[in-house]
């Protein structure tokens, strides 16, 4: 951005890198992605795919399939991304390996390949996926309480587990770049990892200078949910005049640690104080001790301020020593959730409503289902805010749509749930209707979060090239 | 005499899940504001309005740097994202439900 450079600027005489973040989530908009490399003058560009479920999802494609399990995303979002990022070189760090980074690595590869990229270098780290040691680490007397409930007993769900993935940090990314990598596949390192390593390369920081690293996990966590700080899921949308025309943003960060927040201004949307502030506060727990496998950053010390247009400039970053354990998520098999809906409607569209559910419910207990949750919402009504909604006149309700769900141990059960909810078609009040299609039953993956010592977490680095 | 303030009035907050934790952080919209949250926003009185949704403990932090507070609250979410019967899984419009709060607050 030109008016960076026009503007005095203290730091002018520092080193600075700019880092783009391409992605949220598994699914997230390419478009936008496309757009920062195409205008956002990038040196670095991550991705983020991963969520606390997905790595069991991919565990199990990888299951099926050996040559699967990372980000099915990974093959068009290199496709379409790669050529243009070796273009103007700059450096692509992805999770999408996901379950299976060797294999992500091994695609990214023959795109590079069916690319006319000769030369080009893939460092690929693996080491988080532990799913394989889980019973044996257990037996040496690790406890692997569940850090949520505080549960010990985990040999109750060890033959249901599906994924047992550790987050872990920067380092082999670090060193990835350093032997020349210039696309990083990994599987569930911390989402900030991908922005901390470009830091720590380029500016040779120390990976215990704790302020430095703080900086870094700080910086990733403000751009690595993407339109997280460029106005989506903002108090402020209704400012946003194109709400077609989305955004995703750059750190422009100087060797020193600060950073300004920005974004390309072909693209819409807007980065203010309040969207990056709204950033910062979003799942960071404990803000004076925000744990990340690299280091703990405190947040309490930081300052914002916008000092142009769409550009906020982010200081005060203090660190601790990292924490000496990893956090490790756990997935496992835990029954079946069956759901469907049916709407009703006008004139006593609640009264219907509740009609409905009285159907249902002794549907499910005259056929004695073994049923353990049931849940009816009134979507409309009290879908989102439950008993704290404050429900309307009935008169004004236009319409209701009753959903219900069940969690069972049975497959058959949950899919059951559907076909009940079909008959109220013919069985329900007047004016029931819009069934569409109900989802097949799924099955739950319910998470054990736990802690594991950092050294029964070995990593390893693999450097590929086309 | 007490003044009856919506809390939507002086605050922005944005809500996300860990597991079965809903974190919710809440923006003051001026430092008039934050201190009014400060005083009367407490975790007790966040745990009393979730009654019902959340089971566990609340716990609230605060960042005066950015005019904000933080509440952690446990067993929050149905056994988290991936287990619970709700539709809003990850608790997104929690944050929108806290702002529902009326405060108490002396003249």
């Amino acid at each position: 951005m030109g008016s960076i450079s026009k503007r005095p600027d203290p730091q002018q005489d520092l080193k600075k890198i700019r880092l783009g973040a391409g992605s949220a989530s598994w699914g997230d908009m390419l478009d936008p992605a496309i757009d920062l490399v195409k205008y956002g003058k990038l040196d670095y560009i991550g991705f983020d795919h991963l969520a606390e479920l997905t790595l069991s999802i991919l565990q199990r494609m990888k299951a099926k399939d050996p040559k699967r399990g990372y980000i099915p995303d990974l093959i068009p979002w290199t496709q379409t991304l790669l050529p243009l990022c070796h273009a103007k070189g700059i450096k692509m760090l992805t999770n999408a390996g996901g379950a299976n980074p060797e294999q992500g690595g091994e695609e990214v590869l023959k795109i590079a390949k069916a690319a006319n990229l000769p030369g080009l270098k893939v460092g690929v780290v693996a080491g988080d996926d532990i799913f394989d040691r889980i019973q044996d680490i257990h037996k040496r007397g690790i406890k692997l309480a569940n850090m949520d409930t505080g549960e010990e007993d985990i040999d109750r769900i060890m033959d249901r587990i599906v994924a047992a993935n550790v987050y872990i940090g920067s380092e082999r990314l670090v060193e990835a770049l350093g032997k020349g990598a210039d696309v990083v596949v990994t599987g569930r390192c911390t989402d900030n990892a991908l922005y901390i390593a470009p830091m720590v390369h380029e500016f040779g920081w120390a990976m215990d200078d704790w302020d430095k690293i703080a900086a870094g996990i700080t910086i990733g966590h403000i751009i690595e949910c993407t339109t997280g700080c460029t106005g989506g899921m903002s108090n402020f949308w209704k400012d946003i005049k194109e709400p077609w025309r989305a955004a995703f943003p750059i750190a422009e960060v100087y060797e020193n640690g600060d950073a300004i927040i920005t974004k390309p201004k072909e693209t819409g949307r807007f980065i203010t104080e309040w969207t990056v502030k709204e950033h910062l506060v979003y799942e960071v727990h404990d803000p004076r001790n925000y744990l990340m496998a690299d280091g703990i950053a405190d947040l309490t010390h930081l300052s914002i301020k916008e000092v142009a247009k769409d550009e906020v400039r982010v200081t005060g970053f203090k660190g601790k020593p990292k924490p000496k354990m990893l956090k490790l998520c756990i997935g496992y098999e835990d029954g079946w959730i069956g759901e469907s809906e049916i709407s009703v409607s006008w004139p006593d569209a609640l009264e219907k409503a509740k009609f409905c559910e009285s159907f249902l419910r002794g549907r499910f207990k005259e056929k004695n289902l073994e049923i353990q949750e049931i849940r009816v919402d009134y979507i409309g009504v009290n879908s989102l805010h439950g008993p704290l909604a404050s429900v309307p006149h009935p008169s004004e309700l236009n319409e209701v749509r009753v959903r219900v769900a069940v969690r069972t141990s049975s497959k058959e059960v949950a899919n059951l749930v559907r076909r009940e909810v079909t008959h109220l078609w013919t069985h329900g009040p007047v004016g029931s209707t819009a069934v569409i299609s109900p989802p097949p039953p799924r099955q739950v993956i319910s998470l054990w979060p736990t802690l594991i010592p950092r050294e029964e977490v070995p990593t390893r680095l693999i450097m590929r090239e086309v | 005499m007490k003044k009856q303030i919506p809390l939507i009035d002086i605050a922005y907050a944005r809500s996300g899940d860990k597991g079965d934790v809903s974190d919710i952080g809440v923006m003051a919209k001026d430092k008039k504001a934050y201190e009014i949250l400060k005083k009367y926003l407490t975790a007790e009185r966040v745990k009393e309005h979730f009654q019902g949704i959340v089971k566990g403990d609340v716990v609230r932090y605060e960042m005066d740097n950015l005019d904000s507070l933080e509440f952690v609250m446990f067993n929050a979410l149905g056994g988290g994202a991936t287990r619970t019967l709700a539709m809003d899984q990850t608790g997104k419009a929690f944050g929108c439900n806290l702002l529902r709060m009326i405060l108490e607050v002396d003249e």
